[in-house]
């Protein structure tokens, strides 16, 4: 007679393993918000998935959401890859937010943008990998090929679509709505349909503002 | 150079079919080839591959009696200087066998295997090793030891061992005459007096030989039984490496340049190796077949190093790239390299190599992308935000000076717009530089809110356009 203990921790261990809503906690990192943190199914930023991220419009938040994490992995040494962005990722900016710009690698050309995003998946050193989908029609198939390759990786991958764009039906672990607010939407994962508001962490306030500039004159 | 002294050895490393190798670089494995030269105005036939002889070709034959023989037959006239090449790849791959290399044009390389024979483990292993080691470079050795360099060189035709002087004299007095590099009157000559083996020749007084046979074969015999030493020049690889690849049909196919860069990667492997020095940049030319401009591709590894699985991936992703106008004929290959060494290193706990895997990721990502398809981000200091940053090489690191609020993207190039499309939350920051380069400009920048209900960063230019341009888009609020 097998012992059901043992039988528990085989289970565990396979987290591929449909349990109905005891599903094993998968590993993630924290996404350095406490609120997104509680929120998130995970607890935090799923590893070794694809994590899909669907603005309604360009600039919504979705950089500013994840400078925490990108921060982070800059400091332990880890390569971050920005694929392909839409616009110039402002240097200021992200050195103001902490990253070490010598750790991050922006792929600038967007129709070789998936294969650059599963070369350097694939490769394992990476830490995030960030790829915004080319513009245009979305093709299941290289999604699939992503994702597959997102599991050799030991940090979360996210997948950018273009405003307008619908994500073909897949298996992604978490597909998230950002609206400006910036509001976020989850609209696949464990759990009901909610929303969250984030703070307003990336506001200027007004008097600091303010300062600034007589400070400057 | 002490090369008949008590202690050491000689290796004459022969390889029979050279001149046919040398030709023939790239082994087709397709059918019969051969080489030949041209004798008394007529082209003769002057080495043929096992199938050629298969079927009747023999040496000697002139070329058009062989191809009535065999019409599928493929022969190249001899080349000396790429013989000599080929005589220096296998000087190359040996190189680490021994001290001390010379060559012994045509066809035999010698290498002196005292000083280095024990520490690869005896004669045998060495011997074995450097066989093998050559063997996966296409080429056939044939291996004789001797006390003396010459006598080395004359056994190995014979693949005779003589690791004594003791051994080396009744295997040399066996050998026959035409083992000799003998001009046809002499060997005439020296067989017409009924002298058929090496011991005859000997038995011979030095004075009667040399007013029969010439004095010159005197001082070979001499050399031969270590009663002179034998001039050599010591080898040493190139400084530089270059090296040109003729493919044997042009070909347009990609596989096909793989396989002779994959050939050539063993030479270059063989000259890091030698010369102790790390690869840095590949720059490899393709020959077109219809002598057009030569299609130059370059290779360059973020990290230095040999790894030439990477190498040949990073090459058919090039190749992938472009479309070839026309069949390809030759490679020709240069390599940058730099003294900076570094070994692989694999960390002690998990036994990866992190070190190494990120370079070779850029360098394949480059390979696709091409040089300007990936870069890191860096500030530079200018008050114009469109002057105020740069692509840079990954890796690439500058101080940030500015400390006034920047939107999380920019625009590449401002683009135009409506003032009424925006509500102004906070500014204005007046910016009024570039007087000294000649891109003067005076604007102001506000953040303000459009109609999505994100925030931007816009600017009211006075100079030297006027209007409300946008510049960037702040996240998160």
């Amino acid at each position: 007679m097998a012992d059901p203990q043992s039988l528990q921790q085989i289970l565990t261990r396979r987290s591929d393993l449909w349990r109905g809503r005891q599903r094993p906690r998968t590993r993630c990192t924290a996404t350095g918000q406490a609120e997104l943190d509680a929120w998130l199914p995970d607890g935090g930023w799923p590893h070794g998935r694809l994590i899909e991220l669907l603005p309604t419009s360009l600039g919504c938040g979705e950089l500013e959401l994840l400078l925490p994490l990108l921060t982070e992995q800059t400091r332990q040494g880890l390569p971050v890859l920005l694929v392909a962005p839409p616009l110039v990722p402002c240097p200021q900016h992200l050195h103001h937010a902490g990253i070490l710009l010598n750790h991050l690698v922006v792929i600038r050309s967007s129709d070789q943008a998936l294969w650059a995003a599963e070369q350097s998946l694939k490769s394992g050193v990476c830490g995030s990998v960030l790829v915004w989908h080319p513009s245009g029609r979305v093709d299941a198939r290289s999604i699939r090929r992503l994702q597959l390759a997102s599991r050799a990786s030991e940090a979360p991958t996210f997948l950018v679509y273009r405003p307008g764009q619908q994500p073909p039906p897949s298996l992604s672990a978490l597909r998230l709505g950002l609206e400006p607010g910036p509001m976020l939407r989850l609209l696949r994962g464990d759990g009901p349909t909610r929303t969250l508001h984030l703070g307003r962490p990336n506001v200027i306030d007004l008097a600091t503002r303010r300062q600034q500039i007589t400070g400057d004159r | 150079m002490s090369q008949t002294g008590r202690g050491s050895l000689w290796a004459g490393l022969y390889c029979p079919d050279l001149p046919l190798r040398a030709v023939w670089d790239i082994q087709s494995g397709a059918g019969a080839i051969a080489v030949h030269d041209h004798r008394r105005g007529q082209a003769r036939i002057f080495q043929a591959c096992r199938i050629a002889t298969h079927h009747g070709i023999r040496a000697g034959m002139t070329l058009s009696q062989a191809l009535a023989l065999l019409p599928q037959l493929q022969s190249r006239p001899r080349n000396p200087s790429m013989e000599q090449h080929a005589l220096e790849q296998i000087a190359l791959a040996a190189y680490d066998h021994s001290h001390q290399i010379s060559l012994a044009p045509p066809d035999t390389v010698l290498l002196e295997i005292a000083g280095s024979q024990r520490l690869h483990g005896g004669l045998r292993p060495l011997l074995s090793g450097l066989t093998q080691t050559l063997g996966q470079q296409g080429f056939t050795i044939h291996c004789g030891i001797a006390s003396v360099p010459a006598a080395a060189r004359l056994l190995a035709r014979k693949d005779q061992h003589a690791t004594t002087p003791e051994q080396l004299k009744p295997m040399l007095d066996a050998l026959p005459v035409d083992t000799l590099d003998l001009s046809a009157r002499q060997h005439q000559s020296i067989t017409g007096c009924g002298l058929h083996r090496l011991k005859d020749l000997v038995r011979m007084g030095a004075p009667e030989r040399a007013r029969r046979f010439g004095s010159a074969l005197n001082i070979e015999l001499d050399q031969l039984y270590g009663r002179q030493p034998t001039p050599l020049a010591a080898w040493h690889p190139p400084e530089r490496y270059r090296q040109r690849l003729e493919l044997p049909v042009a070909s347009d196919r990609s596989d096909a340049l793989l396989f002779a860069a994959n050939r050539a990667l063993d030479h270059l492997g063989n000259w890091l190796h030698a010369r102790d020095r790390a690869l840095s940049a590949l720059h490899i030319t393709l020959e077109r077949e219809d002598a057009g401009n030569p299609i130059a591709l370059g290779l360059s590894l973020a990290q230095p190093g040999f790894d030439r699985t990477r190498l040949l991936e990073m090459l058919a992703l090039k190749l992938e790239r472009i479309r070839l106008p026309a069949p390809i004929a030759a490679l020709a290959l240069k390599a940058e390299t730099t003294l900076e060494h570094r070994p692989p290193q694999a960390d002690l706990w998990d036994g990866h190599n992190r070190g190494d895997a990120w370079p070779a990721l850029l360098d394949r990502l480059r390979a696709r992308l091409g040089d300007s398809g990936l870069s890191s981000i860096a500030t530079h200091a200018d008050q114009r935000p469109e002057l105020s940053w740069r692509w840079v090489p990954p890796g690439t690191t500058q101080p940030c000076l500015e400390t006034r609020p920047r939107p999380t993207w920019l625009l590449p190039d401002p683009r135009p717009c409506q003032r009424h499309e925006f509500h102004l939350e906070d500014g204005p920051e007046r910016i009024e530089a570039g007087w000294w380069d000649g891109q003067n400009c005076r604007r102001d920048y506000w953040i303000a809110r459009d109609r999505k209900g994100r925030q931007v960063w816009v600017f009211q230019e006075y100079e030297p356009r006027s209007g409300w341009f946008l510049h960037g888009l702040f996240e998160g609020a």
